[in-house]
């Protein structure tokens, strides 16, 4: 049994130890229904270090972010946290992500916030669907939105001294990697 | 800190998807006597997808944005997203509890940040420095007769306990700049609950269903719009509501005006100078 995995999670975002299965995340998650493991399960596989188990359940990238789960908890366990830092980690293994379109989505926006410091809505929706080869996903909420004048073609300008610092910090994180 | 001159955040949504609540932003501050400059060179918070797969790469874009406030002099910055309200102010408490990861941090990124700049979010600045006098004071046509649900979303009020300005499950602040304004509000069941958010885009059949929980609850409380002060929430609510709707059994359409779309008509500024006309569901002939 693997138990490393816990090592961020005992000190950022709480103790999962503490938890005692109340299972007040798993009620109050407003998508548990989607889930394949509730949120109150995954902290208990966490927990026993369940490693490769709790990082392939679509629990973790269905998340939706919205810390119902973290708010509730009696012991101060940051669910939401514990979600995120699982999602990265199935990811540093070099696992498939059980949900790809949820995962390519994150990444289609992370790389294009480090191409100018900013994020530009209407190419992450077209690269996003390019990625998922599935060009017309969403493709009735465009001409809705051009008409509003909601999405620009044109990018964002560059913020300044972003990109060079973003260089710079990536160029450092490989050296010491 | 006093209302008139501030620093604003104002994050990447308001300059383009959400630039209506940029607009109504500017005039209620014009007609508040706030004098407003956005902070220098920001980037984006990374919302929820950067956290998501790079958590040390999350605090960085968030420190960067938090240093430069600090070399800027800037002691409070206000933040009308609540996505980037979040993600600034949980960065914040983050490295305040970890004094190494801060150090390691602001190593990394070449910042010196000291943990300043007080992270104010726009209900908070509204009611809190702003005050619901003042408001109340602008008001030269009360919105009498408009029933609202204040909708405040997940992001506003769920953040570390200590930086919380108002009830985090069930908040108050926007309910009360509403009641300045002379409309009234309702007690409901969905204040905080979650749109959805990204997954409007990634799984939209997730994301429908709440946002139909939502819209059905309003409208079995025969509210006349949900108010909200949050980007994401306002494009899930506004942008498929005829195809939510028939799922839901919905009949009336539910306007979610900006908190400051509603401002701005109260103190007397047309639909179009508040960005109105950018709204999918239209107010129409309720103001």
């Amino acid at each position: 049994m693997e138990t490393t995995l816990l090592e961020t999670e005992t000190t950022t975002f709480g103790n999962t130890a503490l938890c005692f299965q109340c299972a007040k995340c798993s009620s109050g998650c407003p998508i548990s229904e989607e889930m394949d493991v509730l949120p109150h399960q995954v902290i208990h596989l966490a927990s026993l270090g369940l490693t490769k188990r709790v990082l392939s359940t679509d629990t973790i990238w269905i998340c939706a972010n919205c810390y119902a789960c973290a708010v509730k908890c009696p012991n101060d366990i940051d669910i939401t946290g514990i979600m995120n830092s699982l999602k990265q980690k199935a990811i540093e293994r070099g696992m498939e992500p059980s949900r790809p379109e949820i995962y390519k989505f994150h990444q289609v926006f992370a790389q294009d916030v480090y191409r100018r410091g900013k994020a530009h809505e209407l190419w992450i929706m077209g690269e996003y669907n390019m990625r998922l080869r599935k060009p017309f996903k969403n493709v009735m909420l465009a001409p809705k939105m051009f008409l509003k004048n909601k999405l620009k073609i044109r990018p964002p300008k560059q913020v300044r001294g972003f990109k060079g610092w973003l260089k710079k910090l990536l160029s450092k994180k490989s050296d010491t990697s | 800190m006093n209302n008139k001159k501030i620093a604003l955040y104002p994050g990447c949504s308001l300059e383009t998807s959400s630039s209506h609540y940029m607009k109504s932003l500017e005039r209620v501050f014009q007609i508040l006597g706030t004098e407003y400059m956005p902070m220098k060179d920001w980037n984006c918070c990374g919302a929820t997808s950067v956290k998501s797969i790079d958590q040390d790469m999350n605090l960085m874009l968030n420190l960067r944005n938090l240093a430069l406030a600090e070399e800027q002099g800037i002691k409070e910055l206000v933040v009308p997203c609540a996505s980037c309200y979040h993600r600034l102010v949980s960065t914040q408490w983050e490295l305040n509890q970890d004094p190494q990861k801060l150090k390691q941090l602001n190593r990394e990124t070449g910042f010196r940040y000291r943990g300043g700049v007080k992270v104010r979010n726009i209900l908070d600045f509204l009611v809190n420095l702003v005050g619901l006098e003042q408001i109340a004071a602008r008001v030269v046509k009360p919105l009498e007769g408009l029933l609202v649900a204040c909708y405040y979303g997940c992001l506003n009020t769920r953040v570390p306990k200590s930086e919380v300005f108002d009830v985090m499950e069930y908040p108050m602040s926007m309910d009360r700049i509403v009641e300045a304004l002379g409309a009234e509000v309702v007690d409901w069941s969905y204040k905080t609950e979650c749109c959805g958010a990204s997954l409007f885009l990634t799984m939209d059949s997730i994301s429908e269903k709440l946002v139909g929980r939502i819209l059905r609850d309003a409208s079995l409380r025969e509210v006349d719009c949900i108010t909200v002060s949050c980007p994401m929430c306002q494009t899930n609510l506004d942008t498929k509501q005829p195809k939510i709707r028939e799922h839901h059994h919905i009949e009336k359409p539910l306007p979610s005006p900006f908190i400051t779309q509603l401002m701005g008509l109260a103190f007397g500024c047309s639909p179009e100078a508040v960005g109105l006309d950018k709204n999918f569901e239209t107010l129409g002939p309720l103001v």
